[in-house]
């Protein structure tokens, strides 16, 4: 009998020889019952025409959405993004607090809006919201300045130091690295230091050196020296006076020998180096040599 | 040239396969929900990618479809078959062979969902659908050979069990 004989009867490629020696065996019988008994066998339902129109359904519900190509919407949606680009700067920049600053060796004027004045010192930026300068008189400063305020609503001047908040009057605010120093001249001014308030009447002063508050003396002049071309100082420690020189001429200072510490009473020329230089170094018994933008302050030889 | 992505073609396709592929997945594993999603996850496929399948080699493609879907997925369940109601003439016969024939039925049952996976599927493709062993081959993407072995091997178990039991 050939290989898988069984398979073959079952498709009829049995030889006729081999077919009458397998109708012959015991086991002939067995099969044809098997055989006949299967062919009556039947699958689970299953309607074609019925799971043909699921499948469409799936299908048109997983088809992609037909988008219309339309070259004029890319022009639109880049024109849009420009003119959002347009607008959004053009308030940006109105909403941008209005700045002035001065370089080394300069001096500048400012009139608020409301007719206010500042005069700003050497190396010094102040910036307001022109925008809201009604609403909220508001100035940040960086350096010396000194403010004839127009009377109205507060006024505020913010410094990294402190804050200062007046009516209407005239004041002077330097706030340098380490020092902050307020000078009215005119009305009333707060000054709000580490949290604290302090009141300043006409002709009075607030100081701090190094977060320090500072014993300070009271200006009789109208307005701050400087304004005149002069720097005045009041027992205040050499490294700031030679650092408002520095401002002032635009000069590189350097020291040699010398107690930056010491305590100047004086006032120097802000128009003329040699005249300034000497108002310094005299009282506090120091020479000093000029190489171009440099100074160098030495101490006197003792003898 | 023919093209699947045709609708007329996908749909012929569709009626002349849709029966077996279901058939082929439920003797397989016996489940016939899963049977039903098989074909209908094999069509889908093949309509997504009816421009990459030629028309002659779409038949293949679904059954190599179904049957990846749930290879080493599902647990095979109990093939459940019915029998074709007795033609009148078969009903005139004894109650004693009604019986009998009955008891036949379920023994004849039992023992198909005795069978390995694969004899079962390829004696029923044939007894039931009328398969031939060249296109159950294919379906199955065996050889012809191979086919004849598992209904050799498939009828020779059928008798032994049966007779045996």
């Amino acid at each position: 009998m050939q290989e898988n004989y069984l398979a073959k009867w079952l498709s009829g490629e049995l030889s006729e020889q081999e077919l009458a020696e397998f109708k012959k065996s015991a086991e002939y019988a067995s099969y044809q019952k098997i055989i006949e008994a299967s062919s009556s066998l039947k699958a689970p339902e299953f309607d074609v025409d019925q799971a043909l129109s699921r499948l469409k359904e799936e299908r048109t519900g997983n088809a992609p959405k037909v988008v219309a190509l339309n070259p004029f919407k890319k022009f639109l949606r880049v024109a849009a993004v420009v003119a959002l680009l347009i607008t959004g700067s053009y308030f940006y920049v109105n909403s941008l607090d209005e700045s002035i600053s001065t370089q080394f060796a300069e001096r500048s004027e400012v009139i608020l809006p409301d007719n206010s004045e500042i005069i700003l010192n050497a190396g010094s930026k102040v910036s307001y919201s022109e925008k809201n300068w009604d609403k909220k008189r508001n100035i940040t400063l960086k350096g010396e300045a000194f403010f004839k305020v127009a009377k109205g609503k507060k006024f505020t001047v913010s410094t990294t130091h402190g804050t200062v908040a007046v009516l209407g009057t005239q004041f002077n605010v330097e706030n340098r690295e380490g020092f902050f120093e307020v000078t009215c001249f005119e009305g009333l001014v707060s000054v709000i230091f580490n949290g604290n308030e302090t009141k300043l009447p006409a002709g009075a002063s607030f100081l701090a050196i190094n977060g320090e508050v500072m014993a300070s003396s009271a200006p009789n002049t109208t307005q701050p020296s400087w304004v005149d071309n002069e720097s005045s100082f009041e027992r205040i420690p050499l490294g700031y006076v030679l650092g408002e020189l520095e401002r002032q001429y635009n000069i590189v200072v350097n020291t040699e020998n010398v107690d930056k510490n010491l305590l100047f009473t004086g006032t120097f020329s802000n128009t003329d180096l040699k005249m300034a230089l000497k108002s310094i170094s005299t009282p506090s018994r120091m020479n000093y040599k000029i190489e171009g933008d440099n100074v160098l302050f030495y101490a006197e030889k003792t003898p | 040239m023919k093209n699947v992505c045709e609708e007329q073609v996908f749909s012929s396709i569709f009626k002349t396969n849709s029966k077996t592929v279901f058939n082929y997945i439920y003797y397989k594993f016996g489940n016939e929900e899963k049977a039903h999603d098989a074909v209908q996850e094999a069509f889908v496929k093949l309509w997504e990618n009816c421009a990459n399948v030629m028309p002659e080699k779409a038949k293949s493609y679904l059954y190599t479809v179904a049957n990846n879907l749930y290879l080493n997925v599902i647990k095979a369940e109990k093939v459940r078959l019915k029998y074709a109601k007795p033609t009148l003439e078969i009903s005139n016969e004894s109650p004693e062979f009604l019986l009998e024939e009955k008891e036949y039925q379920q023994k004849l049952d039992k023992v198909l969902n005795n069978l390995p996976e694969n004899q079962r599927t390829t004696f029923l493709l044939n007894r039931i659908d009328g398969k031939k062993y060249a296109e159950i081959a294919e379906m199955e993407g065996v050889s012809v050979k191979a086919i004849e072995k598992r209904m050799h091997l498939a009828l020779k178990t059928l008798r032994e069990q049966i007779d045996g039991i």
